[in-house]
């Protein structure tokens, strides 16, 4: 059992804290409350903080060297996306093509198009949308009806999808679309798309959180390029399932990093109304601190199994639930023990200057429902890790 | 980085569980429950003894196995996953103080605990409510006890008892010591408590610096590992349930609603072991932030280990209530190891006390 970092990895924490502390202009929630700012020009600061960091070499840390990569490890990666958590830095708008698009690319691409899609996608030069929910199909996605018709060498896209985030800022699309009606799976392909042509539109979906990050795009006969086809024909949601299997481990010590500067800012808050002597204060407090911790514990044994050469356990499929039914509960405990001034938007007199917990409680909704709902999760753990039976 | 046990350590476990199999299985922690007014088997804990269980702690200088504190949590797990009555880590409680004694009589008395000559156990808790122990109002005047101890885990079968006074940790031994001790039955029906009235000779035992809080420690992760075994075994025992009992023409097992019970209790027993091995390895890698996380364990386990449990006896429905299964057996246990060894309240108040994000 050893569940330390080792001397290089301390190092490199070191550095990469280093390099956030002097490229980071202001945290995100800062930047955020800027009066200056709109959903269009905080895009650009995610542009631009993208940029930094890959000119910096910290994007496709873990890819081969040939495209940006520098051969990290899970720790490494682990430890750097904590970094990131832990200074409130701003999400990079190409989360979903690096973190996707782009492992899919390397694996089931084509060296042509890994050269025509990687540097855009990395400079932020190109930003990329995800297209595989649609409205009827969400958790059950290997339902999903949008449907590519051949035409000629190509295919003509049919259908919608939804929640694509960042939809209303992207330039391409990934999509999983139909090319056979019959074969559940292996009727999916993976096709990518621009955005800016003939039969696409993409609409802004309106949040409850009042934002708009999330769209729903359209398509009626748009084209789609046998070029960008990635991999074959019915090949599409076996590519799609092992990339959403590729991002084991980057997330597992950033969410209790990141909560770490929740709880410290929750805590103070609480200090400075004076209520921090109080037994039921403190017993709630107690209760996030110590599920926080549980969740850093389950994180580093996800990662010290992954570093040791192992499939993670059943640790990791229960991750998603930890973190997210946690930033539930946490920012309930905040508007509870912060009283209305927690609910006060941003830029309303007398707001919290630091964070903005009534963001954060409508946020925190979204984490139980997107990537695979606790439900799903649930029914994952009952059949796979338990061995539960299907009726 | 690894987080499983290294190869002595995993030997320890799987040799542990065998004999507990073999030797202290459930069957026997139930008849135990039955008719046993002892409330545990001597003779297997003579057993422990001979195979050296009540040294493996001990540094190889004094005799023991120095498998530390994620051997001391190993072995507990298994002594958790059969429920094992009997003062196992009481006693291991009890040594940790020893050794860090001073004088003859403490090093003698060790050597009994270690050999399975001698039963000692702490007596610190005053009073009968409350989440953490009344203040210490027992005294030690001129050689002589006055007070009255509860809830002294197997006080009646004591040989020796540590005692928590006013004027310092005392030392009370039979066959001189003038204590009469009365049975505090519990919801637990393996557990024994007594109630103890001292009266007659101790002397004062002399002990370094923080050995109380070291000792007590170690007993706190232990117990955290106990809740761990008890709460992996009875979800097994729940599963295998689910999985052969029809209901509407399918197992249970195959219900959604069941099938999101379990994965609940799956969830909190694996965040359990994750935070109980993290914590036991803190400990013997002594980190700075081992106290925090021994307190993050319990506290983390004990509710942990009472969602399990409880949740066992529910997927059993009417025969969980019935003394006949197991389920019972398990709930019970966890009952007691969440009021002692530092309650969960105890430990939330430390947890938030020494949370790195509260200090300043």
């Amino acid at each position: 059992m050893d569940l330390q970092f080792s001397d290089e990895q301390l190092q490199f924490q070191a550095e990469v804290r280093a390099w956030i502390a002097e490229n980071l202009d202001r945290p995100w929630s800062v930047e955020c409350r800027d009066p200056k700012h709109d959903a269009d020009s905080l895009v650009e600061v995610r542009r631009e903080w993208q940029r930094k960091l890959h000119k910096a070499g910290f994007l496709g840390m873990g890819w081969p060297e040939e495209w940006g990569g520098r051969g990290a490890t899970e720790v490494e990666e682990a430890i750097f996306t904590a970094e990131l958590y832990r200074a409130d830095a701003p999400q990079i708008p190409n989360f979903l093509g690096i973190s996707l698009l782009g492992p899919a690319l390397i694996h089931h691409g084509s060296e042509e198009q890994r050269r025509r899609f990687i540097p855009p996608m990395l400079t932020g030069d190109e930003i990329w949308c995800q297209g595989f929910s649609e409205p009827g199909s969400g958790s059950d996605l290997a339902s999903l009806r949008a449907r590519a018709e051949p035409d000629g060498e190509d295919f003509r896209i049919h259908g919608q999808k939804v929640w694509t985030t960042f939809g209303p800022w992207s330039n391409w699309i990934f999509v999983l679309a139909r090319t056979d009606p019959d074969d559940r799976y292996g009727g999916i392909s993976f096709f990518l798309m621009p955005l800016e042509q003939e039969g696409v539109e993409v609409r802004a979906i309106k949040q409850i959180s009042g934002e708009s990050e999330f769209g729903e795009v359209f398509f009626d006969g748009a084209l789609a390029k046998r070029e960008h086809l990635i991999g074959q024909i019915g090949e599409g949601w076996r590519i799609a399932m092992t990339v959403l299997g590729y991002e084991r481990g980057a997330t597992t010590l950033a969410y209790p990093a990141e909560n770490d500067t929740y709880l410290a800012d929750l805590i103070s808050g609480v200090k400075e109304n004076g209520d921090f002597e109080r037994a039921d204060v403190r017993e709630k407090l107690a209760r996030l601190v110590v599920e926080n911790e549980v969740l850093r514990a389950n994180g580093l044994r996800t990662l010290a199994t992954l570093a040791a050469g192992q499939a993670p356990g059943p640790e990791s499929s229960m991750e998603k639930i930890l973190w997210s039914e946690y930033a539930q509960r946490q920012s309930d405990a905040a508007l509870d023990l912060l009283g209305p001034q927690a609910q006060l938007q941003p830029r309303a007199p007398g707001a919290r200057e630091t964070f903005d917990w009534a963001y954060q409680f409508l946020w925190s909704r979204a984490g139980t429902i997107y990537s695979g709902s606790s439900e799903i999760q649930r029914n994952i753990i009952a059949k796979r890790v338990l061995g539960m039976p299907t009726k | 980085m690894q987080f499983e046990l290294d190869d002595e350590r995993s030997l320890l476990r799987s040799s542990t569980r065998e004999l507990l199999e073999g030797e202290a299985a459930l069957e026997d922690t139930r008849s135990l429950m039955e008719d046993a007014s002892e409330g545990y088997s001597k003779a297997f804990f003579g057993q422990l003894a001979e195979l050296g269980y009540f040294g493996l702690l001990l540094s190889e200088d004094e005799g023991g196995a120095d498998m530390g504190a994620l051997g001391l949590a190993a072995v507990l797990a298994e002594m958790g996953r059969v429920a094992l009555p009997g003062p196992f880590l009481e006693s291991v409680v009890a040594s940790e103080i020893l050794r860090r004694a001073e004088g003859d009589a403490a090093a003698a008395l060790l050597a009994r605990v270690v050999a399975g000559d001698a039963l000692v156990v702490l007596a610190d808790r005053e009073g009968l409510g409350g989440a953490a122990p009344a203040p210490i109002a027992t005294r030690l005047e001129a050689g002589q006890l006055t007070g009255v101890k509860t809830f002294v885990p197997f006080g009646e079968q004591a040989d020796a008892l540590i005692v928590t006074t006013a004027d310092g940790l005392a030392l009370a031994q039979r066959p001189d010591a003038g204590w009469s001790a009365s049975p505090l039955p519990t919801l637990d029906h393996a557990q024994r408590f007594a109630q103890i009235e001292l009266g007659g000779p101790a002397e004062l035992l002399a002990v370094q610096d923080g050995a109380l809080d070291a000792a007590g420690r170690l007993g706190t992760l232990g117990a955290a590992a106990l809740l761990f075994g008890l709460m992996e075994r009875s979800l097994e025992i729940a599963l295998a349930y689910m999985m052969e009992r029809q209901a509407f023409g399918s197992p249970l097992a195959g219900f959604q609603a069941l099938q999101h019970r379990a994965a609940d209790m799956l969830i909190k027993v694996e965040t359990t072991r994750s935070a109980v091995f993290r914590a036991a390895w803190a400990l013997d890698q002594r980190t700075e932030d081992a106290p925090f996380l021994v307190a993050v364990a319990k506290a983390w386990a004990g509710d942990a280990g009472r969602l399990v449990c409880g949740e066992s006896i529910q997927v059993h429905g009417g025969v969980g209530y019935t003394w006949e299964y197991d389920p019972h057996v398990y709930l019970k246990r966890v009952k007691t190891l969440e009021a002692f060894f530092g309650s969960t309240r105890e430990q939330l108040e430390a947890a938030l006390h020494l949370a790195p994000v509260a200090a300043g």
